[in-house]
């Protein structure tokens, strides 16, 4: 399990500094002046170039990457461009939203999914599995974005039942905020994972061991044990990697409900060349997906001895 | 600007506020007319309560000499105050002072201060406030708006309420340059603070205040100030901007009644909102004008018989109605209609495809050629224009490939003049047209080569520098309409449209106005 581990953190810490040293390239290979953005237009040559000098973007590529290496070394992701303040700072104050949102989406995923995939497995080709593999066809098909405009017409302009977008000052309005996005975050994500789990608890269901437990004379409930640990395998990966998908989608959804996270932050500081912002923001996010992806395996593994060991 | 002209706007308002217009239902006007005010409403104004208020861009400082960002601006004018405002209708007005007087070489300014105003500590405003701010504003290497300042050469306190001020030269524009919110009085050494504790607790004599800001926070409240010094106002308790980018996002929380205020509504869904019964659709008049701007520096361009085919080429009517749904005037003269010295008489070549293909007949390229347009691809408007100017030079032989970047590279490209044609907007934040005039045609002094088009007509601009030194009215507008006749006639960017500032409010909102610089002073909105 321990060198399983190792490999995994190892491959984990390769894919974060390749996401790192992208991101700086296309950034600074991709024309558009920030420090043309702050003074404006009327800013002469000359003092643009002051400003460029002070935040050291005159520098030669090599030596700012490796300076920009050097603080990430060190701890220090940089201070914005346009705020005048650290982006850990900015982060912070912006982490706890995308967090909540992935969390409630998550929820949301598996309070869909597993009944439903239950459902279809239990009634297999009969019209509850049509039923619920056709709205999974279905739900594929619609964007997350439009989908979550529909949601805001019903359930916040028909029937005002929960508010329009926005983040809200108090931990209720909080949790209100998250239920409409929550549930467009996760209409993107439960199709794949209930027609995945469906096909895991049908094949469970219909292998030898089942036979053999209850030839065995075990009681329903723990051959009900038995078949859950064994389909929850391939779910459980798809979870994970639909979470890392989640944090990428939180972009669109962010901005369909006007909440102030992190998707929001870097479309912002991506069109404002904030660079240090946009830096700090692919780096935590990759560290973020490449963490849940590894937690996911490591999980697998303990349920699964055939990975850890093969 | 002499005082005289000062009177004759104070009475242009009170005409303007007796004929019910803006001006006066919003209040703007301090001191005299502020009698007159209940008379002309309908309804007293009522106090107290909140305005939420969304708008799309989060400030990220509230220093108003660091900035040019319409999210900062829009919110330290609440807090910090000129001694000169601009009013809805366009109209300079006596603010923090209540007049001047000007030597007779035109070069020294004396400011009269407004007596009882006070900081919202309760301290009184003094000159050496006003002495500290205007040499900040105008000695800041970093400040966007400094060059607006560059006729000063000293500012000096003459007692507690008078402030004088030197220039170098006679300088027309003065007055608004003044105006500027760039040019709002801060307390002297920031009242004892260090400069950053001061603008995260600001003190002002503005109608609002902000205490512990924070930049780019999902949400800012303001709160009265007490101490302001038109009694009875602020009407509202308190001002909750939230910060909502998305077009679509701020008109659901109008729609949904999250909101009472939204700002930048998109032209698409000013015809819808207006079916809308709780729902009020403001467009006021902006200081604004997009241009297609040809550059001078390719030569198919720098030919001027080529210039002017494709200025009367396309159809700014038409352009106008299908990309901004009727809500944009159509473009004729360089400057908007609602900027001082704007010439409606300008000679402006009008839409005619028969006059476009004899012009380019006379050019070097009568048979067309290709070209470039590059826009900024993330505004849906620009990709309309864009697609319908390709469509109407195509008759001329002019093929036109579109390119567009996203915002930050398109910007870059431009000032590069890695560009044949682009399109943007040209914004004048004063209400002086020289910013405009010598941005737009001074060569050499303007700061942009003639807004990257490298224009360059030395009779033009004599008239501009001309324009800058007159200070009779009547002879100013005479060389500002000789400017316009000339860009009209050259072409060296075709004005394509006079887009407002659109804004969208619930019914129970009033006094809500907009002046032509974006600008809106909520110390005169109430709730019903």
């Amino acid at each position: 399990m321990l060198r399983y581990a190792g490999r995994r953190l190892l491959s984990a810490a390769v894919v974060v500094l390749a996401v790192t040293v992208a991101t700086f390239l296309i950034l600074h290979v991709e024309p558009g002046d920030p420090a043309r953005a702050v003074l404006g237009e009327h800013a002469t040559a000359r003092e643009v170039q002051t400003l460029r000098h002070e935040w050291g973007l005159d520098a030669s590529l090599g030596s700012q990457f490796t300076r920009y290496l050097d603080d990430i070394a060190r701890g220090n992701l940089g201070r914005s461009f346009l705020e005048q303040t650290s982006t850990t700072s900015l982060i912070r104050s912006r982490i706890s939203v995308t967090a909540a949102l992935v969390g409630m989406a998550t929820l949301f995923s598996i309070v869909i999914t597993v009944p439903l995939a239950a459902l279809a497995a239990a009634r297999k080709e009969r019209l509850a599995d049509h039923l619920v593999r056709g709205l999974s066809v279905t739900g594929l098909g619609l964007p997350a974005f439009w989908f979550g405009i529909v949601l805001i017409e019903l359930f916040a302009l028909h029937v005002r039942l929960f508010p329009v977008g926005g983040w809200g000052t108090s931990f209720w309005s909080h949790l209100e905020g998250l239920i409409l996005p929550g549930l467009t975050a996760s209409f993107a994500i439960a199709p794949i994972l209930v027609r995945s789990l469906r096909v895991g608890m049908i094949e469970v269901l219909d292998a030898d061991f089942v036979a053999t437990l209850r030839a065995k004379g075990l009681g329903e409930l723990r051959v009900l044990a038995h078949v859950a640990r064994n389909a929850v395998l391939p779910a459980l990966n798809l979870l994970g990697i639909n979470i890392a998908f989640l944090i990428g989608s939180t972009v669109v959804i962010e901005r369909v409900f006007a909440l102030p996270g992190l998707g929001s932050l870097l479309l912002s500081s991506i069109s404002e060349r904030d660079f240090p912002v946009v830096q700090a923001l692919t780096l935590v996010m990759a560290v973020a997906v490449v963490l849940i992806n590894l937690l996911t395996d490591l999980l697998a593994a303990r349920l699964d001895p055939r990975i850890r060991l093969g | 600007m002499s005082d005289a002209d000062l009177v004759l706007n104070r009475q242009q308002l009170i005409r303007y506020g007796a004929a019910g217009a803006v001006a006066i239902a919003a209040g703007t006007l301090p001191g005299r007319s502020l009698a007159a005010r209940p008379r002309m409403l309908a309804a007293a104004p009522k106090p107290g309560g909140t305005l939420r208020f969304a708008r799309s861009i989060a400030p990220t400082t509230l220093d108003p000499a660091n900035t040019i960002i319409a999210g900062d601006i829009y919110t330290l004018d609440k807090i910090f105050e000129p001694l000169f405002i601009t009013s809805p209708a366009g109209k300079l007005t006596p603010w923090l002072a209540t007049g001047y007087t000007v030597s007779k070489d035109k070069k020294t300014y004396t400011f009269h201060l407004r007596p009882g105003v006070k900081w919202s500590n309760g301290q009184p405003l003094t000159s050496a406030d006003v002495v500290f701010s205007l040499d900040r504003s105008r000695k800041n290497p970093k400040g966007p708006l400094s060059f607006l300042d560059s006729a000063i050469t000293s500012i000096s306190s003459a007692g507690n309420s008078k402030v004088v001020v030197r220039l170098s030269a006679p300088w027309a524009p003065f007055i608004s340059d003044i105006s500027a919110f760039s040019n709002a009085i801060i307390p002297a050494n920031y009242g004892g603070a260090s400069e950053t504790a001061f603008f995260k607790n600001p003190i002002g004599t503005g109608p609002f205040t902000v205490s512990g800001f924070t930049p780019d926070a999902p949400s800012l409240t303001l709160k009265k100030n007490p101490n302001y010094w038109q009694s009875g106002k602020p009407y509202l308790d308190a001002v909750t901007f939230t910060f909502v980018d998305d077009d679509n996002q701020r008109l659901l929380q109008l729609r949904g009644g999250q909101v009472d205020v939204i700002d930048l509504v998109p032209p698409s869904q000013v015809g819808a909102l207006r079916s809308a019964s709780n729902i009020h659709t403001l467009l006021s008049p902006s200081w604004q004008v997009d241009l297609l701007v040809l550059n001078e520096k390719d030569p198919h361009f720098a030919d001027r018989n080529v210039r002017r085919a494709v200025m009367q080429a396309i159809d700014t009517k038409a352009l106008a109605h299908a990309a901004t749904f009727g809500t944009a005037k159509p473009g004729g003269s360089f400057f908007p209609p609602s900027l001082q010295y704007y010439s409606k008489s300008t000679k402006v070549l009008p839409h005619s495809l028969a006059a476009a293909k004899a012009d380019l007949a006379k050019s070097k390229y009568p048979k067309g050629f290709a070209t470039e347009l590059l826009i900024d691809g993330g505004v849906q408007k620009w990709r309309t224009f864009a697609q319908i100017i390709q469509s109407q030079l195509k008759p001329l032989g002019i093929n036109v490939k579109l390119r567009p970047l996203d915002h930050a590279a398109f910007e870059s490209a431009f000032q590069k003049f890695d560009y044949k044609m682009f399109i943007d907007y040209a914004i004048n934040d004063i209400s002086d047209p020289d910013e405009m005039a010598s941005f737009e045609l001074d060569y050499k002094e303007g700061g942009s080569s003639s807004y990257w088009s490298s224009f360059n007509n030395p009779s033009v601009t004599k008239l501009v520098r001309q324009a800058q030194r007159e200070f009779n009215p009547a002879k100013r507008a005479k060389l500002y309409a000789q400017i316009q006749d000339a860009v009209a006639q050259n072409a060296p960017f075709v004005p394509l449209d006079y887009p407002p500032y659109i804004n969208a409010y619930s019914t129970k909102v009033n006094g809500f106005a907009v002046n032509p610089g974006g600008a809106y002073r909520l110390e005169t909105v109430w709730l019903a």
